[in-house]
């Protein structure tokens, strides 16, 4: 059964979605995420046991992205291995007897409509075990803030890939900060800096997935140590 | 024989570009490297990926570029900007210090379409996340290697009035504000190639690129130096440290 549990693991790092999947080339023709979760929940193992190993899959892909050992395209096969299990996960998720690490609200700010980075931080995010509330892009911000009134506890990522739209950016997380002093916000983007992440008020940056990842982890166990 | 890309006068001084995909060649191993994969690092199912979207690519690219041409002039005494059609530019060091001997300034736009965004959309909104992200890249090389094709032709056009050019520079890029847009698009005619700008300086279709080119009998086109803008996370930086790899390679 362990054995069964790990080739999920392996399949979600591996990017190997289901059997007609092609990629990766070495993985050809065998079972994918999709048939060993299922094979795996007919053999009686708990939903929570596949989601702490898919989790560390996908961290396990993360740190190699983080090293220039694989890119973008290899962190999304991954990501939608993950996916393929979360198909199977999902009833558990809504009887409660698996939960997300924690919720999280996302979206591009207005005026702006660049989705890649966005997406893949989600994918990446949801991979990792959180429950994504993607908003999309060109959010102004009343719709962040009403996601986050609708979203008790939940932390907010914003990303933004004009300098044009930081300034938008800036005053959605004042705005946010203003109405929920205690919700935490993570900005990402190609023109920012931590020291502009600080100055516009948020609580964190990262310039990819991981640190984002990270973060998240952080503010969990800072939220459930409190 | 090199064929002449030929272009039409629609108002004094502005140009549109009649270039069309033929007068392309996207090279596999430039869309690899902008990936971010070394040398025969790519997984083979991304490749055959990339072989495929490549083969498509013409279908989904309708190249549209042009340029207008202005009085250029810097002040001697600044170093902060320079006046186009009589309007100051505010520009850094990086760019201005080429601009120094410029006559003239060439503001120009290309743009491969909105097809391959609307491909990258639905492949993304379908779950197929890689693909979605592999279109999108080839798509971010086409339309910079489109507006190669446009410099180039802005060379020889001038070349024909005895004239020289500088390299190209971008809002959004060597710390040219990407508001700036704005004023560069107000020298164009109204939705000049098809491209027309948001309020936050976002250029639609997204796939398109605009800039500015210096033009004089002193100016001079030389390899971009990077290394002294502080901007790290830059797409030219990538695209050129990649194009300076396959050239290598070639040689």
């Amino acid at each position: 059964m362990n054995e069964l549990v790990e080739k999920i693991g392996q399949c979600v790092e591996r990017g190997k979605v289901n059997k007609s999947s092609p990629y990766p080339n070495d993985m050809k023709g065998m079972d994918g995420a999709d048939e060993f979760t299922r094979q795996a929940l007919e053999a009686a193992v708990g939903p929570d046991a596949i989601l702490q190993v898919c989790n560390e899959g996908m961290q396990r892909i993360g740190a190699r992205f983080s090293r220039n050992e694989v890119f973008v395209p290899e962190l999304l096969m991954a990501a939608k291995a993950m996916h393929a299990v979360m198909v199977h996960l999902e009833p558990f998720f809504k009887t409660g007897s698996i939960r997300a690490k924690g919720k999280f609200v996302l979206g591009t700010v207005a005026g702006d409509l660049h989705d890649i980075g966005k997406n893949l931080v989600r994918m990446v995010i949801e991979g990792n075990g959180w429950e994504v509330i993607d908003l999309g892009v060109d959010v102004k911000p009343a719709k962040f803030l009403e996601a986050i009134k609708n979203t008790p506890g939940c932390v907010v990522g914003l990303s933004a890939l004009l300098t044009t739209t930081m300034v938008g950016m800036s005053k959605t997380v004042q705005e946010i900060k203003a109405q929920f002093p205690a919700t935490n916000v993570i900005v990402g983007g190609a023109p920012l800096t931590m020291e502009a992440a600080l100055k516009m008020g948020a609580d964190g940056y990262s310039p990819d997935p991981q640190g984002a990842v990270a973060f998240l982890d952080k503010v969990s166990v800072a939220n459930i140590t409190q | 024989m090199e064929i002449e890309i030929p272009q039409i006068e629609r108002e004094k001084d502005t140009f549109e570009v009649r270039m069309s995909f033929r007068d392309l060649s996207v090279s596999k191993n430039e869309v690899i490297r902008s990936l971010g994969y070394p040398d025969g690092t790519l997984p083979v199912h991304f490749e055959k990926m990339i072989d495929d979207i490549l083969a498509r690519l013409s279908k989904h690219c309708k190249i549209q570029a042009g340029y207008r041409l202005l009085e250029a002039k810097k002040q001697e005494d600044r170093n902060d900007g320079l006046f186009v059609g009589g309007t100051f530019f505010k520009l850094q060091k990086i760019v201005t210090s080429q601009f120094r001997k410029a006559e003239k300034a060439a503001l120009f736009v290309c743009t491969i379409g909105p097809s391959m965004e609307t491909w990258a959309k639905k492949l993304s909104v379908e779950g197929d996340v890689a693909l979605s992200y592999l279109v999108d890249t080839v798509a971010s090389v086409t339309v910079e290697q489109a507006t190669d094709v446009l410099h180039d032709h802005i060379e020889k056009q001038m070349d024909m009035r005895g004239l020289k050019i500088t390299n190209r520079y971008s809002p959004g890029y060597c710390d040219w504000l990407v508001s700036e847009q704005h004023l560069l698009f107000s020298f164009l005619p109204v939705n000049f190639c098809g491209i027309t700008l948001t309020e936050s300086a976002f250029m639609v279709p997204i796939k398109s690129v605009s800039g500015i080119i210096g033009v004089g009998k002193a100016v001079k086109r030389v390899d971009y130096t990077c290394d002294i803008c502080g901007m790290k996370d830059c797409t030219y930086r990538a695209f050129r440290i990649a194009k300076a790899e396959h050239s290598k390679y070639k040689s």
